[in-house]
């Protein structure tokens, strides 16, 4: 599981706002509100955000500032939101992204991915 | 629609730098930032700057930053952020998307100053969770106090790769080893050494063959490659991490220039396409200016630069300034520029082979490939001086615009003279008082204040030292080489803070006599250890 810095050696003690939870995939899960959603699910230990729509591929935190849309996942009912540059906030709803979609491909009624056409965005 | 005399396109170091000289002119200012925060990647920066006074050297650039947006609004720039600039049409028009909303802005003058992003390369696995940006590593550990993963395998040894890696060793990771597919380490030595002291390995000529694991990274295979970046099969190395960081490079963003029509280049020393700019930063198009990254490839403090020059002359385009002061204000910068612009490292010898420093002693080659330089190999260099008592050891071995240390000594024992970029000489008769203010000026952390003979069969070496958990006087431990491998067991003897040092701590450590010249790293643990190791 990814650790958070407690104390730096150059920055002291990170700030950080007050702690607040929020689901992902319906676990209840705690983080500081406004850091990015990506950084409390990394403290989390969550690695994977969302499943590519053809190869049904992995992806997790890649730029980490909002340009190369890997960290995409649904939010709030919302899919395609970059959960390295949304603020978390109390009670939100955080859900990995299945294609465009939080319902998993079975559900989507396509269960299997193509394998080694995974390079596409959402 | 909005007009403005000026908009500034990003709040980096170079729009912001341009916003506060336009709007000390009495120009009506606005700048736009994407982000959620100004700044650009300033905030990230938790190195010491080189340079001279003038470019802020020996200062963090955090610190930086946060002096660069009080100045910003002491002179009452507006700074709107979230605010992604989506197009730049005729007569200097932009369409900035605000939240939900689109707007039409018009300025009198523009300035492009919106960074670069980062260039990636495909190797097996790289779309894994785990494989990130150095970018990414750097904002997840310096702005949001997390750390990527415990064990990292860095691609890429130009100066961010170095700089990155040396950041995520101070916050905990363990660099497991930096890979270049070049043959040649790429950015400044002095980082490299920072990292190889502490034992990280460099492999040059390698690059990632694979990166394993089925929903995040579990491992990483490097190879080497031959002179035409070829795998050579059998050259396989296996290492056990849970992250993979990309450090290859840096691209312009520069499609709104395009975008507008402005005439463009490709230009390999600028790192890609970037706009034709006059030596004030004014593209074909009258009042549209680019500054920074955008306009090529550089660093912060050339950047901030650049960005005051732009600022300047946009004010003397729209006749805030006067022709004269505004050529007095360009001489000035345009020589502050140019120091910068001098050395190995220099935009201009960007891809020549250099062999030999300006003073004509040969470059380390060990460094070079290795990231250290050899004990045979620094003898060579005028910073490397053998004295009776306490004296400065500099380190520094390419010529690197850069002289704090010469600056800082209130005893003048060092000496660069005016050329920015001459190699640091430790002057004659000089009366070193063991202050330390070198050791902790040093952005490149190459100077070591070492007493050769505490007449006792020790010498005391004193180190610069950015670590936690920061050691205690009189822990036992074992000195490293420049290598960083285990050379002899070591004990601390002082431990020093001060506001002045700026973070860097200065540990002296009692090692046996015949070390003094080659232990560089202080580990705590069993001495016993490593003096087994030795005699093994």
């Amino acid at each position: 599981m990814a650790q958070r810095i407690a104390l730096h050696p150059i920055l002291g003690v990170p700030e950080k706002g007050r702690p607040v939870k929020f689901t992902f995939d319906g676990k209840t899960l705690e983080g500081y509100e406004g850091e990015p959603i990506a950084v409390a699910l990394k403290a989390n230990g969550v690695m994977v955000h969302r499943y590519t729509k053809k190869g049904h591929q992995p992806r997790g935190i890649f730029c980490a500032i909002g340009r190369c849309t890997d960290c995409v996942m649904v939010v709030d009912g919302e899919p395609n939101i970059r959960t390295c540059i949304t603020p978390l906030k109390e009670g939100m709803k955080v859900e990995t992204q299945y294609g465009v979609s939080p319902l998993p491909f079975e559900e989507q009624g396509c269960p299997s991915g193509k394998k080694g056409d995974g390079d596409e965005t959402v | 629609m909005k007009r403005y005399d000026l908009i500034v396109v990003g709040a980096g170091p170079s729009g912001l730098s341009a916003a506060v000289e336009a709007a000390k002119r009495g120009m009506r200012v606005v700048v736009f930032d994407e982000n959620e925060k100004p700044g650009g990647q300033l905030f990230k920066q938790i190195h010491k700057f080189f340079g001279s006074k003038e470019h802020k050297a020996r200062i963090r650039g955090f610190r930086i930053g946060q002096q660069l947006l009080k100045e910003a609004s002491d002179v009452g720039v507006t700074v709107i952020l979230s605010a992604t600039v989506i197009g730049m049409y005729q007569d200097k028009e932009l369409v900035v998307r605000i939240g939900d909303e689109i707007h039409h802005v018009k300025g009198d003058s523009i300035l492009i100053a919106t960074g670069a992003s980062e260039n990636m390369v495909p190797f097996e696995g790289w779309t894994l969770p785990g494989v990130i940006g150095a970018g990414a590593a750097q904002t997840m550990i310096n702005l949001h106090g997390i750390l990527p993963g415990k064990r990292v395998l860095m691609l890429g040894t130009g100066n961010v790769g170095l700089v990155v890696s040396f950041q995520l060793l101070q916050c905990g990771c363990e660099m497991a080893a930096l890979v270049d597919a070049a043959p040649k380490i790429g950015g400044y030595g002095v980082h490299a050494s920072k990292l190889a002291r502490t034992g990280v390995p460099f492999y040059l000529s390698h690059t990632i063959k694979k990166v394993e694991g089925t929903d995040h990274v579990t491992g990483v295979t490097i190879a080497q490659v031959d002179s035409k970046y070829q795998f050579i099969p059998g050259t396989e190395k296996h290492f056990d991490v849970d992250t993979v960081c990309v450090a290859v490079g840096l691209s312009p963003m520069s499609q709104l220039l395009k975008m507008a029509g402005c005439k463009m280049v490709d230009d390999p020393k600028k790192g890609g396409q970037v706009p034709v700019c006059d030596e004030r930063g004014q593209t074909s198009i009258p009042g549209v200016f680019a500054a920074g990254d955008v306009a090529g490839i550089e660093e912060a403090s050339s950047a901030m630069i650049e960005g005051r020059m732009a600022g300047v002359a946009a004010a003397e385009y729209l006749g805030f300034m006067e022709e004269a002061a505004c050529s007095r204000e360009e001489d000035e910068l345009t020589k502050d520029l140019d120091c910068l612009r001098q050395g190995m490292f220099a935009p201009k010898n960007k891809g020549k082979k250099i062999d030999k420093t300006e003073e004509g002693i040969p470059l380390s080659n060990t460094l070079l490939t290795k990231g250290y330089l050899a004990d045979d190999e620094v003898e060579a260099f005028p910073g490397f001086t053998h004295r009776v008592g306490v004296h400065p050891v500099i380190e520094c071995t390419q010529n690197i615009p850069c002289n704090p240390c010469q600056d800082v000594c209130p005893k003048e024992c060092i000496s660069i003279g005016d050329n920015l970029t001459a190699l640091p000489v430790v002057v004659e008769n000089a009366a070193c008082i063991d202050c330390g203010m070198c050791v902790a000026s040093c952005s490149g952390q190459a100077i070591f204040l070492v007493d050769e003979d505490k007449g006792d069969g020790t010498a005391e070496v004193t180190i610069p030292y950015e670590f936690l958990p920061l050691p205690e006087k009189g822990t036992e431990g074992y000195a490293l080489g420049r290598d960083g491998r285990k050379l002899c067991p070591a004990t601390v003897s002082r431990v020093r803070t001060a506001k002045a040092f700026d973070s860097t701590n200065l540990l002296s450590m009692r090692v046996p006599r015949e070390f003094a010249m080659k232990a560089r790293f202080f580990k705590s643990g069993n001495a016993a250890d490593a003096a087994g190791e030795v005699a093994g």
